[in-house]
């Protein structure tokens, strides 16, 4: 009965006209981000923070997340029209979604795709609102030495979902280093500012996300020329046996996607290749699939949209991200001087739960808008590359610019705009580097606390059970690929 | 025979590895331990000594590693588009926000990309323009002037 109080509660606060105008935009340019090349939803959100710094906390959450999800809903278009995935969740979308549209059965595809998300959106956001809460109680017990260890699991998890595990490290280290530049929060004195005056603010983290997720992705993709080709989009809703075929995949995929979506890191892309495989594993005839089956478009679609409501639990519930998205707005989180983290549910439960109850009425704004307007986001795809990424450099430019009237913030934009280029070209990923500059004075105070605690011995850290199991679980997530490249290795 | 790694991110991992050593030099400078706890020195100085010991796992990595690796692409038009945004950078101090702005998104979409040159121009100019009334005029957000006033 607390929860559905707490959730009317959000319900008010979310269907203020503002918030509903900021979660309408939200999924609008979530569903166009994921649409167009060249810009995924973390840059999105980068891009957007300078708009919202006026704004409140909770419309601003709302909007982003409502991008998060919004995305999700428009890779879907790609991967079934023109075989590109929008969005390395859609990957596995492609395999089926494109043969059914080569089969004249595109808007199907779209449709189910859509139908599952929504479900998958709603059921997801249900899980978050059961779960969350839960966890955060437990959570409210962690001390410094609890959070060294979460902030250590954080950044271990998120180094360890992209290609490689040693290159996420290396950027999650190096964005815990640039975290450092500025006043040392405990003393007080000036560290590594090299001289120069604006540096000892430190490196604020919207320069940075802005110049590795919008330049330097810019600067990794300008050279995609032309427009492609689409494909018919067609009839949009499943007939009775289309239907039949896709319900219990898109209920599997909602239940994969949500429990892949709040492993810390995790995340999306996981949830809908796990989905794919769980349906083609339950199929009857698996050979269908690749070949336009509605199961291999349902269940991961529906995983991925499940998967983005639950990577926002370990975000909401313990101030760890799901995803490097998630990663970004928990940024965004502190920029607005918010804690994420445990205290969330009690310090700001009406943000928490608006942004949940604003979750419900995105997805049905989505479905809405979906189904009949398919064919007219289906036009974007018509969009040359070479006319979005000018205004988005301009965009990135404007926005770090605002934030203190500051040339010299562009030029260090335009310095991390290289290393992000060069960390795109090569496979290293951008959001560990993100989160250890966030993170990194959490991090560093929570060691020093913790230490004053234990008399200057770092046994507390192992003697305190909660921090010991967060530190083995940073331990396993970050040598979990050599344990699966030995087991493969092994001849069955 | 392990194959050459690609020059880009050898430079990308020396470039990390030349950061992480900065650091440790800054760090060794400054009070590492008082007591109970660390001072300003010490986290950033255990930060350079890891970020050292992973590029040089990664550079071990690549110049050890049998797959064929990633294939170098053209740099042409990547850092014309950078050259580009400097001069965008420089252009904000010396001529102001917005004709710097409109003449990044001119020569983006009309020299760069080839693009029609009236449409280019229309859209460079309403691009300038939606971004000064948001900023400027609605957020009443500070930006730099040049002789224009704008």
């Amino acid at each position: 009965m607390e929860l559905l109080g707490h959730l009317a509660q959000g319900f008010v606060a979310a269907a203020t006209p503002v918030n509903l105008l900021m979660c309408l935009l939200g999924v609008v340019l979530g569903q166009i981000i994921g649409v167009l090349p060249g810009i995924g939803p973390s840059a999105a959100i980068a891009l957007l923070l300078p708009l919202t710094y006026g704004a409140s906390p909770t419309s601003a959450i709302i909007m982003f997340a409502g991008l998060y999800y919004g995305a999700q809903y428009g890779g879907t278009l790609t991967s079934v029209l023109i075989n590109v995935p929008g969005e390395s969740t859609s990957v596995m979308t492609t395999l089926d979604g494109y043969q059914m549209a080569l089969q004249g059965r595109g808007g199907v595809a779209l449709g189910i795709a859509a139908i599952g998300s929504f479900i998958a959106g709603c059921l997801g956001t249900v899980g978050l609102m059961l779960l969350a809460p839960p966890l955060a109680k437990v959570a409210l017990a962690f001390g410094p030495p609890e959070y060294f260890a979460l902030v250590l699991l954080g950044l271990m998890a998120l180094a360890a979902v992209g290609g490689s595990v040693l290159k996420g490290l290396a950027t999650g280290v190096a964005g815990l280093l640039l975290g450092t530049i500025g006043i040392d929060p405990q003393v007080g004195a000036p560290r590594f500012d090299f001289g120069q005056l604006w540096l000892l603010d430190g490196v604020d983290f919207i320069i940075l996300a802005v110049a590795l997720f919008g330049v330097g992705e810019v600067l990794a993709s300008c050279r995609m020329g032309s427009a492609n080709p689409i494909l018919n989009v067609g009839r949009v809703l499943p007939n009775r046996e289309e239907w039949r075929q896709a319900r219990m995949a898109i209920l599997r995929g909602s239940g994969i996607g949500f429990l892949i979506g709040i492993l810390p890191a995790a995340g999306a892309t996981i949830a809908s290749f796990v989905g794919y495989i769980a349906e083609k594993k339950m199929a009857k005839d698996p050979s269908r699939f690749g070949k336009g089956a509605i199961e291999g478009v349902a269940g991961p679609e529906s995983a991925n949209n499940a998967a983005s409501a639950g990577a926002m639990v370990p975000m909401f519930a313990l101030g760890v991200p799901g995803s490097n998205t998630t990663a970004v707005m928990l940024a965004a989180l502190i920029m607005f001087g918010l804690r994420p983290g445990p205290d969330m549910f009690t310090t700001n439960a009406a943000l928490v739960w608006a942004v949940i109850a604003s979750m419900f009425i995105g997805n049905l704004i989505l479905l809405v808008m979906n189904l009949p307007l398919a064919g007219l986001f289906a036009r974007l795809l018509q969009i040359r590359y070479s006319w979005i990424y000018p205004p988005i450099l301009a965009i990135c430019v404007t926005g770090v610019v605002s934030r203190a009237n500051n040339v010299e913030d562009a030029w260090l934009m335009l310095g991390f705009g290289v290393l992000g280029w060069l960390m795109k070209r090569y496979d290293w990923s951008a959001a560990p580097m993100i989160l250890g500059l966030v993170l990194g004075p959490i991090f560093e105070n929570s060691l020093r606390q913790s230490l004053t605690l234990s008399h200057g011995s770092f046994a507390i850290f192992v003697t305190r059970p909660i921090a010991a199991v967060l530190l083995a679980l940073a331990l396993i997530a970050v040598t979990a690929p050599l344990w699966t490249r030995l087991f493969r290795a092994k001849p069955v | 025979m392990p194959n050459r790694p690609a020059p880009g991110e050898v430079l990308l991992a020396l470039l990390f590895a030349t950061l992480g050593i900065l650091w440790i030099v800054a760090a060794a400078r400054m009070p590492l331990w008082a007591g109970f706890v660390p001072q300003s020195g010490f986290m950033p100085l255990w930060y350079g000594i890891i970020l050292v010991a992973l590029a040089a796992a990664i550079l071990a990595n690549l110049f050890l590693r049998r797959d064929p690796g990633q294939k170098e692409e053209p740099i042409g038009k990547p850092l014309v588009v950078l050259a580009a945004l400097a001069a965008s950078i420089v252009g904000l101090d010396l001529i102001g926000f917005a004709p710097s702005i409109f003449l990044l998104l001119l020569v983006l979409f009309a020299a760069v990309e080839r693009l029609p040159i009236v449409r280019s121009l229309i859209v460079a100019a309403a691009a300038t323009a939606v971004l000064f009334l948001i900023f400027r005029t609605w957020l009443r957000v500070p930006l730099p002037v040049g002789p224009l006033g704008i």
